[in-house]
């Protein structure tokens, strides 16, 4: 094992809550099909409309930040609920404009959703996004580049490890933090339901939420033996409903108990990681 | 930790929506589907007996042990039954109006809304609605779309057709208020509908990647624990059930167990759809702000501002539609 990583004051492990503000942007609003299912429509907008405002409430009783992931397109037609997030004390990062999969846009294309995005950062959070999370799928080969290229701090969108690191572009090593997430904590691999289309696509059961709850509190006492940064790819329509908002609230109360844990949003544990780590001089690649 | 609040959006006093101060609002809704949903979804089916028979169970033994444990519960539930359950299964409806449930249209067939136009929507509304007024005496008042979505002008014609309330959306965890007709909506959650959790068949297979049947405990610490949220944050708590589903020895103990839990609560209401529909609409409050339901009739309004096709459209058309 390498050596332990040494967190803010003394804290055992981080943890940087996370949410992936999706609303009912995706594939059906990217192909159009959304507009003849409004079915669908409404799974998507329970989101931003009924869920955010119980997680904006739950993480003020813990008094905890989080960071939201947020495509642009959420940001426009929900503009107060955006508001609303970074008057609370949260983050909001980018997230694509509707939910691209950036592995099938071309760089051109991807251009245009940054841009397009952080211009609607900009004129409804007056700041423009310093943080990115790939929607959907996989990023392209190009997409750590651009990210570089557009004044990105950092990352939180790959799955290979349980610490943060420093992306590496064209052999050289950046000041593009990842903190990388991992499947365990995806709420869409446990609660997610639909049936048009189809997710899961095997329509396989809504797991257990005692059983899910489990799951979650043995993965943070890993993170936590080892001192490691997790973050979570909760999703406010998914994780935001009536139910699971108290299963969530076991979570926290579990996370907080130990009172060793260094709660941040992704931006500052990427500030701190680029302050106080060295730059690897070796190049994984 | 989480605050007791009915509004869901601080930490207010408790301000109930409901009848008599209730807290919150519990809809017990059944769709008696039985054989039809898999004679919808292909004409072969008619020759496959023995799948015939999973649905089939719900007639057969399922509504009486459903009608028993509603009984004892005290329970009157909106029971959304085809026009062609009624011609199959006679007695077995006859005696769910005996029992004094409410019953309201879900279709004829148990049509897929997806492959119909409006006109063959309405059709098959219009004939369940007959089928049950033929049994019951009126026609039905509620509506819940059997499978697929509606075309742009049905929530118009259905209100034509008498019905005042529909169960079919969602979007929201409280009533609302249809953009485009007279309609009062009583949206629904996957997690609170048995189906998903138990049914299973081998051949055509459901579900399409043949996974385990959930635990039993599990599925009912999730009803639970979402009736004990309903319950904090004052909501309208719709469980969908199926005869055929939880009709079965074992899974309709699950049920009366829930009962007992909800029962064990003063400050309950449990009210048919057409009276919780009554009582939304009474109140005369519009829906939110940035309700996805009117986004969408807002965004679907307009052909062309919504409506691009292709993730390139997508990225290339003007930002006029995002206001």
């Amino acid at each position: 094992m390498s050596a332990p990583i040494r967190w803010p004051g003394g804290a055992r492990c981080a943890v940087a809550l996370a949410f992936d503000l999706d609303g009912p942007t995706g594939s059906a609003m990217l192909d159009g099909s959304i507009w003849r299912n409004p079915e669908l429509f409404g799974l998507g907008g329970y989101g931003p409309f009924r869920a955010l405002p119980r997680l904006l409430d739950l993480l003020d009783e813990h008094r905890l930040p989080a960071t939201f992931f947020t495509p642009a397109w959420v940001l426009e037609h929900w503009p107060d609920r955006g508001r609303e997030i970074v008057a609370r004390g949260h983050e909001v990062a980018h997230h694509g404009y509707r939910h691209e999969c950036y592995f099938d846009l071309t760089v051109a294309e991807q251009v245009e959703v940054l841009s397009r995005s952080q211009q609607v950062f900009h004129d409804v959070l007056g700041e423009t996004a310093v943080g990115f999370r790939t929607p959907s799928g996989d990023w392209h080969a190009e997409t750590t580049r651009l990210l570089v290229e557009h004044g990105f701090s950092y990352s939180s969108s790959m799955r290979g490890d349980d610490r943060p690191y420093r992306h590496v572009v064209g052999g050289r090593v950046t000041d593009l933090v990842e903190i990388p997430g991992r499947w365990d904590f995806d709420d869409y691999a446990y609660l997610a339901y639909q049936q048009r289309p189809a997710y899961p696509s095997g329509q396989d059961r809504i797991a257990g939420y005692d059983t899910t709850l489990a799951n979650w509190q043995a993965e943070f006492d890993g993170f936590r033996a080892e001192g490691l940064c997790l973050t979570t790819l909760l999703h406010p329509k998914v994780s935001g409903k009536p139910g699971r908002v108290l299963l969530l609230d076991k979570l926290l109360s579990y996370m907080r108990a130990p009172g060793d844990v260094w709660f941040a949003t992704c931006r500052e544990v990427a500030e701190w990681w680029r302050a106080t780590q060295p730059v690897p001089a070796a190049l994984p690649s | 930790m989480v605050a007791g609040d009915a509004t869901g959006s601080g930490g207010a006093a408790v301000v109930s929506r409901w009848p008599n101060g209730a807290r919150c609002a519990v809809l017990i809704s059944v769709d008696f589907d039985a054989e039809l949903p898999i004679l919808a979804a292909d004409p072969a089916n008619a020759a496959r007996e023995k799948t015939l028979s999973v649905g089939r169970y719900g007639a057969r033994r399922g509504t009486d042990r459903l009608l028993a444990a509603l009984a004892d519960a005290g329970v009157r539930a909106t029971w959304f039954v085809p026009g062609r359950t009624v011609e199959l299964h006679p007695g077995a409806v006859g005696e769910v109006h005996g029992a004094g449930h409410e019953l309201a249209n879900h279709g004829h067939r148990h049509e897929d809304f997806d492959v119909l136009t409006v006109s063959e929507q309405v059709d098959a509304v219009r004939r369940g609605s007959a089928a049950l007024a033929e049994l019951a005496g009126q026609r039905p008042r509620g509506f819940r779309t059997p499978l697929g979505s509606w075309k742009p002008g049905l929530a118009g014609r259905l209100a034509e057709l008498g019905v005042t309330w529909s169960s079919s959306g969602f979007g929201d965890d409280l009533p609302y208020l249809h953009p485009d007709a007279d309609l009062v909506e009583i949206p629904l959650h996957h997690e609170l509908h048995d189906h998903p959790y138990f049914f299973f068949n081998l051949q055509p297979p459901f579900p399409a990647g043949q996974s385990r049947i959930a635990p039993y405990r599990q599925v009912l610490g999730n009803w639970t624990q979402e009736f004990t949220a309903y319950h904090r944050f004052g909501l309208c708590y719709v469980l969908r059930l199926q005869p055929e589903v939880i009709g079965t020895p074992a899974r309709i103990g699950l049920l009366r167990e829930l009962f007992e839990h909800i029962r064990g609560h003063d400050d309950v209401w449990f009210g048919t759809g057409g009276e919780i529909a009554d009582w939304w609409r009474a109140r005369r409050v519009p829906n939110d702000p940035g309700h996805p339901a009117d986004l969408f009739a807002t965004l679907t309004a307009t052909p062309g501002t919504a409506l691009t096709a292709t993730p390139t459209a997508a990225l290339t058309a003007a930002p006029t539609e995002a206001s």
